[in-house]
């Protein structure tokens, strides 16, 4: 028994391998938790990106070693995870939600430990207030708006188009309506209603009665793709003819799964670009994947990667690679395409936002489709808000 | 360990909290190890001392309205938050630390209170409904007065600071909180040996005869909600100080259901079961991690399969002790002493 436990104490102190030259990235994973759905195909996307750079020469010839924990969107496992990462000697850390980025943002700015998280909240954006997250997505109230101003561009009647808002009552959902709201006033919406809608709910009849009153033409939808595909399903029955536009957590492949045909027409917001679609990088994600359709998650956790990796061949080729060089190699990087899977990006030292930029999908056949790719105006006093 | 033969000659020293002069030997050798851990530890293992210290405090404090008054609550994550953001609120205007985690405690035993005054017509399940329903209030009270709480952007804190010293190392704070941490824990022995605690113990076990007995139902369950409630609000304001940022989705049923968790796992009524429920359920997560993850380096096509099985070993974890062990580790622990008691005699 004893010779048997100590050659699996062998093993496990072999499979950790010796300290190697290579640099340390910790990758704070939801794979068990209640956004596992979708976190589990943003980590291999990751995962995929470092083996891909590593092929490819890694950070001027030094591989990129991921340690990857897996803390079931729970803040304090996110917290141990964090300060494992650090024991290890991390530079850089790929997060993941809204709430474990948010309680890291303080621990990062002192250990000096650059962030990539898939949390958009505006104010881990504004470097004065999170100096050290970094996304590769505006945040969720800039591509609000862009999807808003796409749907003016493309209303043809002469009123104003009516639109509403359906979110769940929580921080993620909540976010962003205010800046929402006030642009489009500004782009001459007409603002009719708001409800709530819970991210578990599996009836949105009485939300939508009360909007099927005041016709919206529009319905901004901010949940994740289950709670959307109840409120599509919901108003095709209720014979609702709006056309719905969903934040980037609200639509992915799965929308077809579990809405069916009552997706069709509608509209979705993303940050990277859909598995298939007509770009330089998709010959080598295809390369990777064996031609296995991968959700726009993975790519989106390709491609947040793949800028990490840039801004670390930045630093290298400044001298050595730490958090704090880091930083400062990803806030002069300058319009940096990640081989078109998502849109250009560009950090600056007191704006974190990556570009104004977002990609407006449609949902027809069963597919998810690349419309167009929206672009603002970089705007300061949007920043944080 | 109580030995045999150890007898005693007066009220006082039989209701003493540590009785024999081995056990207090045991407990000086426990603290000392425990103040020497932030020299032999690294960051992350210190880090989950503090997560288990301030678990420690919620879980003693459930268990004393839960376990000891027979109060359920499916709230105490809130009243954690309340007090978080109650402290960071007032660290943020200026107050000294130990002020705002007081003030933060305070608020925290206002709300409790508050929310505890149905428990006079209601209890068991019903009573927990009730709760649950502070709960969703208080969540929605955070998410939605961002004049106070930041809202969904939540509240940056600072780190302690005490006479210009500032406790912003993991070791450095590991201290502040064991010293907050052991306060509470006694504080919440001591209430156990007092009047209140057993009119909480009478009113547990059968609410008529405790008022049979002439003890105020009402004052007592209050006072019982208004304890608990303070240092919950306690084990908030260390957590916001030590995370540095909070935000509501930190306090949600999750936490009250993990509170729950921990004292039942650990032994209802009981002090230290309370303690060793905090240590078990801060643990486990961490030991299955370090488990998948070495398994998931000795076999890599294994791991897709092995890590979602972590959630399904914690849920296994905590229906075996419910069958086999349902008073929780504090038995196993009394169990055990009792075995090296009488060693090498069964009997």
């Amino acid at each position: 028994m004893k010779r048997i436990i100590a050659l699996a104490m062998l093993a496990l102190f072999l499979s950790t391998g010796p300290a190697s030259a290579a640099y340390k990235v910790g990758v704070l994973s939801d794979l068990t938790g209640p956004t596992s759905s979708v976190g589990v195909s943003y980590a291999q996307g990751i995962k995929d990106c470092i083996t891909y750079v590593n092929e490819n020469g890694g950070i001027n010839g030094q591989p990129v070693e991921l340690i990857q924990v897996d803390y079931a969107y729970n803040v304090q496992q996110a917290l141990a995870a964090y300060k494992r990462f650090l024991s290890s000697g991390i530079v850089a850390l790929q997060g993941w939600g809204t709430g474990d980025t948010e309680a890291l943002v303080k621990f990062v700015a002192k250990d000096k430990i650059p962030v990539f998280s898939a949390s958009y909240s505006p104010h881990l954006m504004d470097p004065s207030k999170a100096p050290y997250n970094f996304t590769i997505s505006p945040d969720y109230s800039t591509q609000g708006r862009a999807g808003l101003k796409y749907l003016r561009e493309t209303w043809q009647q002469e009123r104003a188009p009516k639109l509403a808002f359906m979110f769940p009552d929580n921080p993620y959902g909540t976010v962003p309506i205010a800046a929402m709201k006030e642009y489009a006033a500004e782009l001459g919406f007409e603002v009719v209603g708001q409800e709530n809608v819970d991210l578990k709910a599996i009836d949105a009849t009485p939300q939508l009665l009360s909007l099927k009153k005041v016709e919206p033409d529009f319905i901004w939808t901010g949940g994740t793709t289950p709670s959307t595909a109840v409120i599509m399903k919901d108003a095709q029955k209720l014979g609702i003819a709006s056309t719905f536009l969903t934040n980037i957590w609200s639509s992915d492949e799965d929308i077809f799964k579990l809405a069916g045909e009552a997706a069709t027409g509608h509209f979705g917001i993303q940050a990277a670009a859909i598995y298939g679609q007509d770009v330089p990088g998709m010959a080598v994600i295809r390369n990777i994947t064996g031609d296995t359709p991968q959700m726009t998650h993975y790519l989106r956790g390709f491609v947040s990667a793949l800028v990490m990796c840039e801004g670390m061949k930045m630093a290298a080729a400044q001298g050595e690679v730490t958090g704090e060089s880091l930083k400062n190699a990803l806030e002069s990087m300058r319009d940096y395409d990640p081989m078109g899977l998502a849109p250009a990006v560009s950090f600056f030292e007191n704006d974190h936002r990556p570009n104004m930029a977002v990609n407006i999908c449609t949902f027809r056949e069963g597919k998810l489709e690349f419309v167009k790719t929206e672009t603002l105006e970089r705007k300061m006093e949007w920043l944080g808000q | 360990m109580q030995k045999c033969g150890l007898f005693y000659t007066s009220y006082a020293a039989e209701d003493a909290l540590f009785p024999s002069r081995f056990q207090k030997g045991c407990l000086a050798l426990f603290f000392a190890a425990l103040l020497a851990c932030p020299l032999a530890l690294d960051a992350y293992a210190i880090s989950v001392l503090n997560l288990i210290l301030i678990a420690v405090i919620g879980a003693v404090s459930l268990n004393l309205l839960t376990g000891m008054c027979g109060q359920m609550s499916l709230g105490h994550g809130a009243f954690v938050g309340v007090g978080a953001y109650g402290a960071a609120v007032l660290s943020n205007m200026g107050l000294p630390f130990f002020a705002a985690l007081l003030g933060g405690g305070l608020l925290a035993a206002m709300v409790g209170m508050f929310f505890g005054i149905p428990s006079l017509r209601l209890k068991g399940i019903y009573l927990a409904i009730s709760t649950l329903a502070a709960q969703l209030i208080l969540e929605y009270v955070f998410l939605h007065w961002s004049g106070f709480t930041g809202g969904a952007n939540g509240l940056p804190v600072e780190p302690p600071q005490i006479f210009g010293y500032s406790f912003d190392s993991d070791a450095s704070i590991f201290y502040l909180i064991l010293g907050v941490t052991t306060l509470s824990v006694l504080a919440v022995s001591n209430v156990a040996r007092c009047r209140s605690g057993r009119a909480f113990v009478a009113i547990r076990d059968y609410h008529q005869s405790a008022e049979n007995v002439g003890v105020n139902l009402f004052t007592f369950k209050l006072q019982a909600f208004g304890f608990s409630s303070f240092l919950a609000g306690i084990a908030g304001g260390l957590w916001a100080h030590y995370t540095m940022y909070i935000t509501p989705e930190q306090f949600s049923i999750s936490l009250s259901v993990s509170y729950l968790a921990m004292i039942i796992i650990g032994g209802m009524g009981s002090v230290l079961g309370s303690i060793f429920g905090a240590i078990f359920i801060t643990l486990l997560p961490e030991a299955l991690n370090l488990i998948t993850t070495g398994l998931a380096g000795i076999a890599p096509d294994m791991s897709a399969l092995i890590i979602p099985m972590k959630e399904g070993v914690f849920g296994l974890m905590l229906v075996l002790f419910l069958i086999f062990e349902p008073e929780g580790l504090a038995r196993k622990w009394r169990l055990t002493k009792a075995y090296w008691k009488l060693y090498p005699f069964a009997y």
